[in-house]
């Protein structure tokens, strides 16, 4: 059944297909500039992003004695992992970068098993104070949670759910559900109405419509909010350094021991190269689902 | 087609479901590798008495909970170096400023606090005082007797109040280092290790001229320590006190001076947290910061860098020494162990070794600290040129300000920012700032400190 679902749409695809043998297929002036303006934007756009990553790359691996060179060599005179293994085997660096994987992970769990039904409800029922719902949703993450500070950790240590990667999990689910939530109800309203009925009709109850049908076709957005889910969750590190104390996530151990303590700018590069790495590694390895199946749907 | 090609996905996911949800029950409480093997493992402890003992030693030992030495290099140290020699396994915790002091007290108001030793500067300390967190340590002080902590050090520990609080760890102060590059630009006749600030200007603008840079550089950013300078350095040295002369005409020609100055420092100095860097990448020549802060700088490459005490002014040569102290939170746990490791940190030998390694100095007399490696030798001369200058005014950290010490060092940086940056009218600048902090100081009701004469009541702005 959901094998078939790829074929349901007719394919438009004819629509986009430039017609053959016209003027406006020859290459013009205004053609060629735009073409090329498109590139330079493209590469602008790309070098926003990957200097920094290749600048804080190439400074973690330089000699400490060559970063505070001036002016800087952007391509790097000697390479040491010197800065980059004191850093990795200081006391509870590997340790947290396993912790933040974790955390990550059983958030991402965490907040698709809550999130995911939210969002499908508020895509698929229409009951009274759904907008109002919506906006509340929204004002979770318009609160300062900074001020939260001390009492959500005094809560924290009376459940004794104190220094815990699945307590982190909690507050960090708790952030993430309102993107989850919206993320997830925009992408099952995408998801026609009328397969699940259809699927109905052959026999499937509404449970197994959904995981049968809508499910699969949700897939790709899924996929898209767990990867916001685990970059917030990543990149969090105010419940992180508040709720822990040994337990310590990669973040939260970099902002007590790198960012907020004014730690000598090589291990800063050091620092910063590990908490780019990894999260870098986990969007390549998404973006391949993510790509893939997002292809067959619109097919 | 979808239902294949999610399978590995699924997979994926299952995997890392079934991987993480495994470790998080692995990573209980106390999984961070072990810090410090103990050197003597407890072992003196007889079979029978561990029963009566209060909360056993978590896994990664007794948590010591620290504002100080943060930094991950200066952190492994502490742990490799400094704490290996403890009598028991001590788990080191430095934070950043928000958690180091939300985190205990969060644990207080939950009644389970894990932390066993709070160590910190002595400004970290009235945010836990206020809460009443910290413990008399009047006892352990007697027992610490021969140690000979300086008077006014003691004092300070005692936070405005008959009990003593902390224990005093170790000291800093703050002092000016120089490239050798900029030697040449040094006005004539003028000795580096008796500058005075109009000599320190000259300096600055030879050099601008020189090198068609801006070399001077003071630490003026979000981090930095520039109200130090303005409390410790130029206020005293203009007007022989912190406090009192805030709005006198000493003050106004001091900012007058410090105008001139301005036009000298390196612009880019309201981004510096700490001068070692800006020393290091050469953008600077000339720099005043804290000794911790300058260190990397000096210890990189000795060679490079001369040492000397913060300029003079008409009143005398001011400075600010810096004091960290060990306290132990009401109600902690590991109680008899707490007090041996602050035994065993205020102990001359250690301290020596945090001299060593850490750049920060003793605090007890009879430490040894005659073997310096040539970074720290070059700070420690520079203190002992200043503590030996005839005109060494030692100015103290504000006492007895509580949890206002923020507000008090704000009330400093405004006055900056209003007279040099934004360039307003200098005696109606102090007038009102001298206003905010009188407010301060009624409120809580601080007497004068060093170097203000005593006072009875609340100091006052004159």
């Amino acid at each position: 059944m959901s094998a078939k679902t790829g074929t349901i749409n007719p394919p438009r695809s004819t629509v986009d297909v430039p017609p053959l043998n016209t003027a406006a297929n020859k290459p013009t002036l205004a053609k060629t500039l735009g073409r090329l303006g498109l590139y330079v934007a493209a590469i602008a756009i790309s070098m926003f992003f990957l200097c920094p990553i290749y600048l804080i790359t190439i400074s973690a691996f330089s000699p400490q004695k060559e970063i505070f060179a001036y002016p800087k060599a952007l391509i790097p005179q000697s390479l040491t992992a010197e800065t980059v293994l004191f850093f990795w085997n200081a006391t509870g660096v590997q340790a947290s970068l396993v912790n933040s994987v974790i955390v990550g992970t059983l958030t991402v769990i965490f907040a698709l098993l809550v999130g995911a039904p939210a969002g499908y409800s508020l895509a698929r029922f229409i009951f009274r104070g759904r907008d109002s719902y919506k906006l509340l949703i929204l004002t979770t993450r318009a609160f300062p949670i900074v001020i939260l500070s001390i009492p959500l950790a005094v809560n924290y240590i009376s459940w004794n759910m104190y220094d815990t990667l699945w307590g982190v999990a909690f507050a960090h689910t708790a952030m993430a559900l309102p993107t989850t939530i919206l993320v997830t109800a925009s992408i099952f309203i995408g998801v026609p109405r009328e397969l699940e009925e259809a699927a109905q009709t052959l026999g499937c109850n509404r449970a197994l419509a959904f995981i049968k049908v809508a499910m699969p076709l949700a897939l790709p957005g899924l996929a898209a909010a767990a990867i916001f889910t685990f970059a917030l969750s990543w990149n969090e590190t105010f419940a992180a350094t508040i709720l822990t104390q040994r337990n310590r996530t990669l973040p939260a151990l970099i902002l007590s021991q790198i960012a907020d303590v004014g730690a000598p700018l090589p291990y800063r590069f050091a620092a910063g190269f590990f908490l780019i790495a990894p999260s870098l590694l986990f969007i390549f390895i998404m973006r391949r689902y993510l790509f893939g199946m997002w292809g067959q749907v619109v097919k | 087609m979808n239902k294949l090609n999610s399978r590995p996905l699924w997979a994926l996911l299952g995997t890392i479901l079934v991987v993480s949800l495994a470790l998080a029950g692995c990573a209980a409480p106390g999984t961070v590798p072990t810090l410090t093997p103990p050197t003597a493992a407890p072992a003196a402890q007889p079979a029978g008495a561990t029963a009566t003992l209060p909360p056993p030693t978590p896994n990664g030992g007794i948590i010591f909970h620290s504002s100080q030495f943060a930094p991950v290099n200066e952190a492994e140290t502490m742990r490799n170096v400094i704490l290996k020699g403890a009598p028991m396994l001590v788990d080191f915790q430095p934070q950043a400023t928000g958690p180091y002091v939300d985190i205990p007290l969060a644990q207080q108001k939950a009644g389970k606090i894990t932390i066993a030793v709070i160590g910190g500067q002595h400004g970290d300390f009235p945010a836990f005082v206020n809460a009443g967190l910290l413990d008399d340590l009047t006892p352990l002080l007697e027992k610490l007797s021969d140690r000979g902590f300086p008077e006014t050090y003691l004092t300070l520990g005692k936070m405005g109040t008959d009990k003593q609080y902390y224990i005093p760890w170790a000291q800093a102060t703050y002092i000016m280092a120089a490239n050798k590059d900029a030697l040449q630009y040094l006005p004539e006749g003028a000795d580096i290790n008796a500058l005075t600030y109009e000599q320190l200007t000259e300096w600055a603008k030879a050099a601008q001229e020189g090198t068609g840079q801006r070399v001077l550089g003071l630490p003026v950013g979000p981090q930095g320590l520039i109200h130090r300078f303005w409390q410790g350095y130029l206020y005293p040295s203009y007007t022989g006190t912190q406090v009192g002369g805030f709005k006198s005409p000493e003050a106004v020609k001091m900012w007058t001076d410090f105008k001139e100055l301005w036009k000298y420092v390196n612009p880019a100095s309201t981004n510096y947290n700490n001068m070692s860097e800006p020393l290091q990448t050469g953008e600077v020549l000339i720099a005043w910061d804290h000794i911790a802060r300058l260190k990397a700088a000096l210890e990189a490459n000795p060679d490079q860098y001369v040492t000397f005490p913060a300029p003079a002014g008409p009143a005398g040569r001011g400075y600010m020494p810096v004091l960290t102290g060990l306290a132990i939170p009401v109600g902690g746990p590991n109680r008899a162990e707490a007090e041996q490791l602050i035994t065993y940190l205020t102990d001359p030998k250690t301290q020596t070794l945090v001299a060593q390694n850490l750049g920060f100095f003793p605090v007890v007399a009879s430490a040894d600290t005659s073997d310096l490696p040539p970074g720290v030798k070059l700070e420690a001369d520079a203190i002992a040129t200043l503590q030996g200058s005839a005109d060494a005014l030692p100015a103290l950290l504000p006492v007895g300000l509580g949890a206002k010490g923020g507000d008090w060092n704000k009330v400093y940086n405004d006055t900056f920012q209003r007279i040099v940056i934004k360039g307003e009218d200098i005696q109606t600048v102090l007038n009102e700032q001298g206003a905010v902090m009188q407010s301060i100081l009624d409120e809580v009701k601080a007497a004068c400190w060093p170097p203000d004469a005593p006072s009875e009541g609340p100091c006052q702005v004159k």
